[in-house]
């Protein structure tokens, strides 16, 4: 089943620069994707579109159409609040808040008007289960999230990020700051996380893409050369770009 | 060989040089602390702290009225400064961030920062004093907030430019609106600092003459109606130590120590805030 139609994007940073051409893909339900590509590609950039954070910054535009739950997300009156409490987003260096780990985790809740202290601590022990952690911070929940170490910080962050029950996460290369043991976990976790939610990750690392993902996305230049099963674009690419990609010719 | 020796030469006179320049600036700190602690501390009784003055050439008296005035002022003064200056350098580093204006309007303080405070004195008397017809506490207050105004401004404003960007952008994926982020998120992250910048421009003022000479002026009785001339210690101190008796001189000693010492802890308890923050890291 699909979850995000992506037709004919074009993206332009402010100043009419064009970083996105005419880009397509299906992402389905329930599974992961991963997009990949050199440098200044674009892949972040797609990311970014499907909870539309270019609209933090003036002059950035859309045009085509991203349908989600077959709505277009890129109207002007798609209320950014409810998107992106329903895509959620992870970021290449953990962001945990300046706060305490049970008040990262309930931020979200919060914001969605969640007051309950009794519903809040379910929540929020329930999230932080899902994202593995529970079990290391249950005794210190009411610490600052900064005494916890980088690995544990982006599971910090995925649990809050899971705590408002999104259906979609976007992880913006979740694991380029954390170290082997780390990374192991996250890879995990997102094999676990799919069973509910749709993930979209954009990695620098074609091990982990071809690990964790069942679609892969190749963008290069702004465009979508390949998008396919991941199997099928690391063994047997249609593309001659994919293959020198994957096979580390270039990138 | 012989350049070696050279830039030996120019090094061990470098070294020289700025050890006699340090040495030199320490002396005279120590010796004007030394030569305040000294006086102040023989001038010290609680009188000084309990009692208003008395008539020139009668012996006693204090400067309660002069303490309670320079507190009251700088309250007053830090209630319109602080907000106006969180507020401004909220502005310039969130919503302004980046624009043309935000840079002219920081250039700007950094200027205002410089400003003698006695032309602001000056100033606050041509747009308050005068057309009200008479010094007050108020006054006063304006014209210590408008030289915390810019302090509290930049720093607030390069507090909140330290807190990374993906911070805001994390809460911002999380659904949050704008003014919640700063609130919730930003804030937290700089409030040490915040807080050290207010403590620090507090401790800038607390020690200013200039400005309250024209405009709170100075008042010999007790009064805490700020509609009126109010003593402050740093004018009384002005007054009293250029003034002819020897009562009045160790007077102005005392006070002085006190102000030392009060404007010492605020800058020491600042710096410890600045540790507790970046110290640890």
């Amino acid at each position: 089943m699909i979850e995000i139609q992506v037709k004919d994007l074009n993206f332009y940073y402010a100043g009419d620069h064009k970083v996105l051409q005419e880009i397509s893909l299906d992402i389905k339900k329930n599974s992961v994707t991963a997009l990949i590509g050199p440098s200044g590609c674009g892949k972040t950039t797609l990311l970014r579109c499907f909870n539309r954070m270019h609209d933090l910054y003036p002059g950035n535009r859309y045009e085509g159409e991203i349908l989600f739950e077959e709505r277009d997300i890129l109207t002007g009156d798609v209320d950014l609040i409810d998107l992106r409490s329903r895509v959620g987003m992870v970021f290449q260096k953990p962001t945990p808040f300046p706060m305490s780990i049970f008040d990262n985790i309930a931020y979200g809740l919060r914001l969605k008007g969640t007051k309950k202290k009794s519903l809040l601590s379910e929540l929020v022990e329930r999230a932080l289960r899902q994202a593995a952690l529970w079990e290391e911070v249950k005794d210190k929940l009411y610490e600052s999230a900064y005494a916890l170490s980088g690995g544990q910080q982006q599971r910090l962050v995925i649990a809050r990020a899971l705590a408002v029950e999104p259906q979609a996460l976007l992880f913006d290369e979740p694991t380029s700051a954390l170290d082997p043991i780390s990374t192991a976990k996250i890879e995990e976790l997102m094999e676990e996380l799919k069973k509910s939610v749709t993930i979209i990750i954009v990695t620098h690392n074609l091990q982990q893409a071809a690990r964790v993902s069942e679609w892969t996305g190749f963008l290069m230049l702004g465009e979508l050369i390949e998008f396919d099963r991941t199997e099928q674009m690391f063994t047997a690419p249609r593309e001659k770009l994919t293959e020198d990609y994957v096979t580390g010719r270039f990138g | 060989m012989k350049r070696e020796t050279a830039r030996k030469l120019q090094s061990v006179l470098a070294l020289l040089l700025s050890t006699l320049a340090a040495f030199f600036g320490l002396f005279w700190l120590v010796f004007i602390l030394g030569d305040v602690l000294l006086h102040g501390i023989r001038a010290l009784d609680i009188n000084l702290f309990a009692a208003d003055p008395v008539p020139p050439g009668v012996e006693g008296g204090g400067l309660r009225n002069a303490f309670i005035g320079q507190l009251l002022i700088t309250f007053c003064a830090t209630l319109i400064g602080v907000p106006v200056g969180v507020l401004g350098g909220t502005f310039l580093a969130e919503y302004a961030r980046g624009k043309k204006f935000s840079r002219v309007i920081s250039v700007l303080s950094d200027i205002m920062v410089s400003v003698p405070s006695i032309v602001i004195g000056t100033f606050v008397y041509a747009v308050m004093v005068r057309p009200l017809g008479h010094f007050s506490g108020w006054a006063g207050a304006v014209a210590l907030a408008v030289i915390m105004i810019p302090v509290v401004l930049r720093t607030t404003e390069s507090m909140l430019s330290l807190v990374p960007w993906t911070l805001r952008e994390a809460a911002f994926a999380l659904g949050a609106p704008y003014y919640k982020v700063i609130i919730q998120v930003v804030y937290r992250g700089a409030a040490t600092g915040i807080f050290t910048g207010i403590l620090l421009s507090i401790a800038r003022v607390a020690g200013e003459t200039a400005p309250l000479l024209f405009t709170s002026f100075n008042n010999t009785f007790f009064t805490a109606n700020m509609n009126g001339p109010m003593p402050s210690l740093t004018v009384s101190i002005f007054q009293y130590a250029m003034g002819p008796y020897e009562s009045w001189h160790e007077q102005a000693w005392a006070a002085s120590l006190v102000i030392t010492l009060f404007i010492l802890l605020l800058t020491i308890i600042g710096r410890m805030f600045i540790r507790l923050r970046y110290g640890k890291k």
